[in-house]
């Protein structure tokens, strides 16, 4: 009888989890077997037919092994992923932090209106979001950046800054593209956290005589500190594996291809970009990525002890 | 009507034990109150009759059927809740009609039965409002409805009167008696209020630490607390403890720091029995006379000498607290004489209404003999 | 009641100089998102922040939607049809990741079972997964399962973009609708289960109308997913939707500046209104209810 009970729940608890279980197989646990799969074949210009059943053992990956030593831009791809990575990385930590910290301390109405500003790049368009650097980048007399660069007389003539400024032309446009997407997420993170630390504390700390900065340093950064291990290491998985907005800058010409090219955006243009598309090799360097992206994210998950955000259900029905 | 029974009931959560090894029987028509201070386990029990919660051992029988592994819809239970639980975007009378309406009861029939127990309840005006505009005496009355329209076999009821103001209480409370004595049903009542478990129960379960201390009418756990933790949590104040040693000679009598406390025979023939030679003496604050002169003390009569430590005048009597050594105890005096700290006083027993208790136990000795 | 955040005597010069730097860092998107819009009207690109470039017109607007690329070229772009395709794909993401969502996010929050904790958070390993690892697998698989015939490839081709678009979506929607069903008391579920509900029932005619506003975060975020992708959009879908549009038009020679600002203007719009609509539910949930 106690086996009755049982059933009924796991046959609800089944129905209830179906098409997610169903959406996870074939969107992400199939397709990551297949791109195990593929990195052993030499899948080239999804031949499929001719390609599928034939395994090369580990030669993709020593195609790419030896692109990115002798290769200098395959290289470049590696120097360009770290440079990006890295900063963009510090940007958005410490970005999303001032911003919230300033919103913190600023009227609530003047502050609603600069997050919400802030949250428009990671809701627009990409394809809209790409337009406007474009058109701030751009390298004729259009561009925003020349235009101002001129006037102040930085410049005579304007400047293709993502193809002639190498390389720190083309960073510091990915760089500032993905920034100000990145930003956000650190600021609502950090804001809503300052929010909801408890009001007594800042009051006390107010009539003890503390200063924006005082308080800033001594009470709130330090108990932000879960969620600015949190930003970090979430913020570098999502570096890592972007590629949109950085694929239209390359692609519209913005930033020179070889570099803004990162290993996201490696990946994707060697399977999908122009002239010959090499499914086996992108899988490879496809597989490294997830790679490294499981380990770092399982660390991420675990040193923040996200299972204590899963209280358990009350009863026993 | 059925009557509840539960046989060595245990749930655990995890290692933590919530109730462990109960056994209890309410019966058919009767309305049993579960006291108990929070996290004594009384709400975990109240679940474990509706079905929420599992035994982790033991059974549950409604009459002679055996519930316990029955999922809530089937043992035809009604809850009512402390924060009331109703769907906010449903109407009252949706809200009532709502375990009609699963149970397939046809559409009229529904109407029918939610106007019977709207009247009832005196909500009748309310069907067509959201309980989101109604007041929380309202919503108290329509979470009663919603249990009762479904023609429970047992009512039950947790806290269900906690989030009401004081004197809305009291009126919900006489109501809620009324209700359940008209209706003849079995209704189980969890509270950690015992003036609401007193006013309102026929018999008091009093649970602490998941285990069962004491079921008895509430004028028996109040006079004859089974323990010291049932004399300790009924009453307000609680009841004063006291260690004393024993004296036997011809007779027996206790020894309070100087002076000695003559016993009734009920408690001397007891003590014999068991040899004890040393109790704790327990007396509740309105069972003293507190005199202020050695003079006044009735010859023949026992008295523990105190010293007052505060004063609290509550309008119909003076609460005083006194030091009997090192311990303190609370007790009632007419507001007639004039007290102030540092007095020295004369606290007169009344024999009748003293309690001993074994100090090891905790339990009281009357009820360590039966056993 | 009138809350208090700080004591009252905060400094005013320390907020004045604080706003002023916020709106420094936030000139270049200020800059850039009404420089857009106001390219849109004008018949030169107002970019250059010269004043005497903006001359008002409309004429872009009704050259967007005659389908034109410029104003003396003949190429006809059917915009009408490119919008309409975009809503299609956005409002079958939001569908998608709705239903899945909220089945998933109920059974996730209220029903016990082993390995719960372990799935919630594989689950938020799913959403920081490389998404470029999965597209080279969900486009071999697209091919693979492709239809010959050519209108029912191109419906499939919907079909399949919404749902490989939904994926993505979906694991952080759980997150977010999970947290949304744990702040609904136990009491209220348990009511109805003691009153002969099933979970079924319960969920649909209990829990789903009181995570109304956690339905509405989810699906809003879902639209906005399928309204701004690119990537697949312009990688599955046979049709072409304003992305692909703009994506392909802009290093057009003949392609006549102002007017692809209308068309971002246009493709920006409904992002823009439910910005402004759910200003406070996007600034809430916009993180996929993360708080530590």
């Amino acid at each position: 009888m106690k086996r009755n009970v049982f059933s009924t729940n796991k046959v609800q608890l089944l129905i209830f989890l179906l098409p997610a279980f169903l959406i996870v197989l074939l969107f992400y646990i199939i397709p990551i077997i297949i791109t195990v799969y593929v990195s052993f074949t030499p899948m080239r210009n999804w031949n499929i037919d001719k390609y599928f059943n034939v395994i090369v053992g580990l030669q993709n990956y020593n195609r790419l092994f030896s692109l990115i030593t002798r290769d200098p831009v395959a290289r470049q791809v590696v120097v360009n992923t770290i440079v990006f990575v890295a900063i963009t990385l510090v940007i958005n930590v410490l970005g999303g932090l001032g911003l919230a910290l300033a919103n913190f301390f600023i009227d609530e109405r003047v502050s609603t209106g600069f997050r919400t500003l802030w949250l428009l790049p990671r809701m627009t368009p990409i394809a809209v979001y790409g337009l406007l650097w474009y058109y701030f980048f751009h390298g004729s007399n259009i561009g925003m950046l020349n235009s101002i660069a001129m006037s102040l007389g930085l410049i005579k003539k304007p400047i293709a800054w993502g193809q002639e400024v190498i390389p720190w032309g083309p960073w510091s446009i990915i760089i500032i593209v993905n920034g100000f997407v990145g930003v956000s997420f650190g600021m609502v993170i950090f804001y809503s956290a300052l929010k909801s630390i408890p009001r007594e504390l800042i009051i006390a700390a107010r009539v003890d005589g503390a200063s924006n900065w005082k308080l800033t340093t001594n009470i709130l950064i330090p108990l932000l500190r879960w969620h600015l291990l949190f930003v970090t290491t979430w913020q570098l998985l999502s570096l890592l594996t972007t590629y949109a907005h950085t694929f239209l800058l390359v692609e519209w010409g913005v930033v020179s291809r070889t570099y803004g090219q990162t290993w996201a955006l490696y990946v994707f243009n060697t399977a999908f970009g122009r002239g010959e598309q090499d499914q086996g090799l992108a899988a490879a360097a496809a597989v490294i990525l997830v790679i490294f992206g499981a380990i770092l994210g399982w660390i991420t998950v675990r040193a923040l002890g996200f299972n204590k955000m899963i209280t358990k259900p009350k009863g026993d029905i | 009507m059925v009557s509840v029974r539960l046989e060595k009931v245990t749930k655990k959560f995890g290692k933590v034990v919530a109730v462990n090894n109960v056994d209890l029987e309410i019966e058919e028509g009767e309305f049993m109150a579960l006291l108990g201070p929070s996290g004594s386990g009384k709400s975990t029990l109240l679940y474990l009759i509706a079905g929420i919660y599992k035994p982790t051992s033991g059974k549950i029988f409604f009459d002679d059927h055996d519930v316990t592994n029955l999922p809530p819809r089937e043992r035809n239970v009604g809850l009512v809740f402390q924060n009331y639980a109703l769907y906010p975007h449903m109407k009252v009378y949706d809200n009532i009609a709502f375990p009609l309406k699963i149970k397939k009861v046809p559409k009229e029939e529904i109407r029918r039965k939610v106007f019977e127990v709207a009247k009832l309840l005196r909500i009748e005006h309310l069907l067509d409002r959201y309980p989101g505009q109604l007041s929380g005496g309202q919503q108290q009355r329509v979470a009663i409805a919603r249990a009762l329209v479904k023609e429970p076999q047992v009512l039950l009821l947790d806290e269900p009167l906690s989030n009401l103001d004081a004197l809305l209480r009291v009126s919900v409370r006489s109501e809620l008696k009324r209700l359940q004595k008209n209706l003849g049903i079995t209704a189980i009542y969890v509270t950690h209020d015992q003036a609401e478990a007193m006013a309102l129960a026929d018999r008091i379960a009093i649970i602490n630490e998941g285990v069962i201390q004491q079921v008895d009418l509430p004028e028996v756990v109040y006079n004859r607390p089974k323990n010291m933790f049932v004399g300790g949590f009924i009453g307000n104040p609680p009841m004063n403890f006291v260690e004393a040693g024993v004296e036997y000679n011809e007779t027996v009598k206790l020894i309070v720091g100087e002076d000695s406390v003559w016993l009734p025979q009920e408690y001397i023939e007891i003590l014999r029995k068991l040899k004890l030679q040393k109790v704790v003496l327990g007396f509740r604050p309105e069972d003293v006379l507190v005199l202020k002169d050695e003079s006044q003390v009735e010859p023949g009569s026992s008295v523990i000498r105190g010293e007052i430590f505060t004063v609290e005048p509550m309008g119909r009597e003076v609460l005083l607290t006194i030091m009997i050594g090192e311990t303190m105890v609370k007790v009632y005096a007419p507001p007639t004489q004039y007290y102030s700290m540092g007095d020295k006083v004369f606290l007169q027993i009344n024999p009748a209404k003293l309690r001993l208790f074994d100090p090891d136990t905790t339990i009281a000795l009357e009820y360590l003999v039966k056993t | 009641m009138m809350q208090l955040w700080d004591v009252e005597v905060k400094s005013r010069k320390i907020e004045i100089v604080l706003i002023l730097a916020v709106l420094l860092a936030s000139l270049p998107l200020i800059l850039n998102y009404g420089l857009l819009i106001l390219s849109s009207f004008s018949t030169e690109m107002v970019t250059n922040l010269d004043p005497t470039s903006f001359r008002p017109t409309i004429d872009n607007w009704i050259l967007l939607f005659e389908g034109r690329l410029s104003v003396t070229g003949g190429v006809r772009e059917d915009v009408v049809r490119y919008t309409i395709n975009t809503a299609i794909v956005a409002l079958g993401v939001a569908g998608v990741v709705v239903l899945v969502s909220v089945m998933a996010g109920y059974a996730m929050s209220r029903m016990n079972f082993k390995g719960r904790s372990l799935i919630m958070q594989l689950i938020l390993l799913l959403h920081a997964f490389p998404g470029v690892a999965l597209i080279i697998a969900v486009y071999l698989i697209f091919r693979a399962t492709l239809p010959s015939d050519i209108e029912l490839a191109r419906i499939y081709s919907f079909a399949y973009v919404i749902v490989a678009r939904a994926a993505l979506e979906i694991p952080m929607s759980i997150w977010l609708i999970k947290g949304f069903f744990d702040r609904v008391p136990w009491e209220v579920e348990w009511a109805a289960i003691i009153d002969g509900a099933s979970r079924l029932r319960v969920w649909r005619e209990v829990m789903l109308p009181m995570v109304k506003p956690g339905i509405a975060a989810i699906a809003i975020f879902a639209f906005l997913a399928g309204w701004e992708d690119l990537i697949y959009v312009r990688t599955f879908l046979f049709d072409r939707t304003l992305a692909t549009y703009i994506e392909s038009n802009i290093n057009v020679e003949f392609a006549y500046m102002p007017l692809l600002a209308a068309a971002g203007t246009l493709y920006l719009l409904p992002t823009i209104l439910f910005f402004i609509l759910t200003q406070r539910l996007l600034l809430e949930t916009s993180t996929g209810g993360i708080k530590g």
